[in-house]
């Protein structure tokens, strides 16, 4: 009996201290490492520091949260674009056949390209201004929920529309009141991806061209070898990146209660 | 009237039949549609409605696809070789992110202690996206192979990870259970069971991984890169020739289609257990 | 018992075959059998043979092969309105609380908001659900749910009320109260209602007339007349005996 509770204190001790220990471990070796290398890495003080520093002295006359502003309002522009065309065209897709095979065709086509990989031609057509900048965010958005959408839609089990005939409803009663909102979680997937997605692709936009914007102080960072600007920029980027998935789990929880169980 | 074979036979006929021709009308709108597409691209260029140095009729874009075979101009390297610098690029990163994160989300999925150590690290390293890695991976490692697999890495990394922790997570505990009562060892259910029941949601993180690692190969190589499809459509930027970034994103779009095929036919392959009824 | 025996639905000479590019498989084989207006009727078949198909044609949900049903003496094809459904597996929509899945069929034929949820909520606390008319189907017990599905089909006042194993997956416990709730309820708002099932008990406690199919495909194997009066004693001489001989004519499903 003493044993055995000697064994779980000792689990206990364990099971407590081993997140600990491995946060204090990623500390530590960040220190160590820009201890001894400070031109590659600056340590956490230094990244401190320069976090001041941008507040003191803002970049291109704008504070981190007006560059931070500047990448989410692209972003969210970008996706109320999509999320109205990109669930419109899925529902198309998923819902009739003859839509499937005409246009489901041309997006197949479209889709495996990778959204970064449309920034140099749409820099060629349009610039660096903000336009450019929502459109390549949008095509990045945009496919994930056309996918996600029509999959959903095909998806919905043939019963649920059955019930729909049964009870007198006609197609487009049946698609708005049982087949969509059936489909809503996929719809949710995709919206959750384009998101992530979202968020990846301005960062990317925003590095190759850009004043405003975390990517273009990830850039500016980069070009001026100030290694600590650039570690400002990329937690910044990643607190807000958690925050936004934070938001959408919430989101979702509201959207489909259903779910929840 | 009660059915007679030879009805049924003649019934089945024409069930297939109407079969193939609904298939062939579908497939034909299909094709039909990206004619369309084509031909409307064909005429809004050749009809001087949009510049054709801003955007390049597709006819066009055949010719600098076929020109590119052999030549080397613009960028300093005929097709091939760029394909192959990106898919050796892309590969080493992608296999080093399965053979790494796939045991590691395995391991951390089945047993608890390494659950609570790894977690944390790899919860902190996770929000930032890849792309955000290639400065420090740029003044870390200059601009080689090495850096850019490790971007790679970094991208397909993540959802190898989370997908087999989920995926060992779910394996039911009844197959645990009734394991266990035949007398398996801890270690034998993990890869006996275990394994085989995350296996569908591994190849899930493996799919996104290779679709992960193929766009963001085209970001490093257009930020730090001297061969590749990434280089190749920056360059076509740079010199103001859109017909080779047009042909550079259509190569990638389809290499990145070949490459998703074949991970379709390899998970039909290794799941074949789990084919439907 | 008095009953009134005016033909209501007809099924004339039904067969279904299914084709695939392997080949083809009948499921239905020549059935035909009448429902009178009114009566309870149980169709009971062994396994999943046929009978779900056979439901779905009559309520033209699905094409057949051959033959017809009629419905007061005419030729119907496609769906009725004057019949409605609970189906096997429930088809609850999730996302929609209790009584916007009952008045579904009401909201889809336009009738005001007012007016649907007077009829719904008659219907839900006919069934016994008053209380949880705001609750998603997952906060709700199996038996509930099944609840849900017959006040479903009741609010859309159908003639004919086709019922698909309805109690299949509920517990045993739970199965006979929702027998004895079903047909309080049925005394209550009487309809004809057209009963399937794969259990010999839950045929003989429930029906006026027992319509046997056989084994795949099914064909009418014979048809019973139940005299016994309703609510009938379950362990009777003359129920026991009943039972007895429908099992004795049942093909074995596996």
């Amino acid at each position: 009996m003493d044993v055995q509770k000697k064994k779980t204190s000792l689990q206990l001790i364990l099971w407590w201290s081993l997140p600990v220990l491995a946060v204090g471990l990623v500390i530590v070796a960040w220190v160590l490492f820009s201890a001894n290398n400070p031109r590659l890495m600056p340590g956490p003080m230094a990244v401190i520091q320069r976090l001041i520093k941008v507040f003191e002295k803002p970049i291109a006359k704008t504070s981190l949260f007006g560059h931070a502003w500047a990448s989410l309002k692209r972003v969210l522009t970008a996706l109320l674009l999509a999320w109205t065309i990109g669930i419109a065209l899925g529902i198309l897709i998923g819902w009739n056949r003859a839509c499937k095979a005409i246009l489901g065709s041309i997006f197949e086509l479209i889709r495996p390209i990778p959204p970064i990989a449309w920034i140099p031609i749409v820099i060629m057509w349009f610039g660096i201004g903000e336009f450019p900048k929502v459109l390549i965010v949008f095509i990045g958005t945009f496919v994930p929920l056309v996918i996600n959408t029509a999959a959903g839609i095909s998806m919905v089990d043939k019963i649920n529309v059955d019930v729909g005939k049964m009870f007198g409803g006609n197609n487009w009663q049946i698609l708005r009141s049982i087949v969509i909102p059936t489909a809503l979680p996929s719809i949710f997937a995709g919206i959750r991806t384009s998101v992530s997605s979202g968020w990846t692709t301005v960062l990317a936009a925003e590095m190759i061209a850009a004043q405003k914007g975390l990517g273009a102080l990830v850039t500016r960072g980069w070009q001026g070898s100030d290694m600590a600007l650039v570690l400002v920029a990329v937690i910044t980027i990643a607190i807000i990146g958690s925050l936004l998935a934070i938001f959408l789990s919430v989101l979702e929880k509201v959207v489909c209660p259903w779910k929840s169980n | 009237m009660p059915l007679d074979t030879k009805h049924l036979e003649a019934l089945q006929q024409q069930w297939k039949g109407k079969q193939r021709k609904d298939n062939i009308k579908y497939f034909m709108m299909g094709a039909t549609g990206i004619f369309v597409f084509l031909l409307i691209w064909q005429l809004v260029v050749k009809s001087g409605l949009v510049n054709e140095k801003m955007l390049p009729a597709p006819t066009t874009i055949l010719q600098t696809l076929l020109y590119k075979v052999n030549n080397k101009p613009p960028d300093g390297n005929v097709l091939l070789v760029n394909i192959l610098a990106s898919l050796q690029v892309a590969l080493s990163g992608f296999f080093s992110a399965i053979i790494i994160g796939i045991p590691l989300g395995l391991f951390m999925g089945w047993w608890k202690y390494a659950d609570r150590f790894i977690r944390p690290i790899f919860e902190l390293i996770r929000p930032i996206p890849p792309i955000a890695w290639i400065p420090l991976v740029v003044v870390w490692m200059g601009i080689g192979l090495k850096a850019k697999a490790l971007i790679i890495f970094f991208t397909a990394f993540v959802p190898c990870v989370i997908n087999s922790y989920t995926g060992i997570k779910l394996t039911s505990q009844t197959l645990i259970n009734v394991s266990k009562t035949f007398g398996a060892k801890n270690f034998e259910i993990f890869y006996k069971v275990g394994i085989p029941s995350a296996l569908p949601m591994v190849f899930a993180g493996i799919r996104v991984a290779l679709g992960n690692a193929w766009s963001t190969l085209v970001a490093a190589e257009m930020l730090a890169a001297s061969a590749g499809l990434g280089y190749m459509i920056q360059l076509g930027r740079t010199v103001a020739r859109p017909d080779i970034v047009i042909v550079g994103m259509v190569v990638i779009g389809a290499i990145g289609a070949v490459l998703s095929a074949l991970l379709s036919s390899l998970e039909k392959y290794f799941l074949r257990w789990k084919s439907v009824r | 018992m008095e009953k009134q025996l005016t033909k209501l639905l007809e099924a004339k000479n039904i067969s279904k075959t299914f084709f695939s590019h392997k080949g083809y498989f009948t499921a239905i084989e020549d059935v035909s059998f009448d429902v009178y207006d009114g009566e309870f009727l149980v169709i009971l078949g062994p396994g999943h043979c046929g009978k779900t198909v056979l439901l779905n044609i009559i309520a033209g949900l699905e094409e057949k092969t051959s033959g017809q049903v009629l419905y007061k003496g005419s030729p119907v094809s496609g769906v009725n309105p004057e019949i409605s459904m609970v189906f096997q597996k429930l088809a609850l929509m999730p996302f929609k609380t209790v009584m916007q899945n009952v008045e579904l069929g009401l909201k889809f034929s336009g009738i005001p908001k007012a007016r649907r949820r007077e009829i719904s909520q008659n219907y839900i606390d006919l069934v016994g659900l008053k209380g949880f008319e705001k609750s998603y189907p997952y906060q709700l017990s199996g038996g509930m749910k099944q609840r849900v599905g017959i006040a479903r089909a009741y609010a859309n006042n159908p003639k004919v009320l086709i019922m698909d194993e309805p109690f299949g997956q509920l517990d045993a416990q739970t199965r006979y109260a929702m027998q004895e709730e079903l047909l309080k309820t049925w005394e209550q708002d009487k309809r004809t209602i057209l009963f399937v099932t794969n259990n010999i008990e839950e045929a003989c406690y429930l029906g006026d007339r027992i319509i046997l199919l056989s084994q795949c495909p099914a064909k009418v194997k014979e048809i019973y007349t139940v005299d016994l009066p309703k609510p009938r004693n379950m362990i009777s001489r003359e129920f026991l005996d009943l039972r007895t001989k429908i099992s004795g004519n049942t093909d074995l499903a596996i």
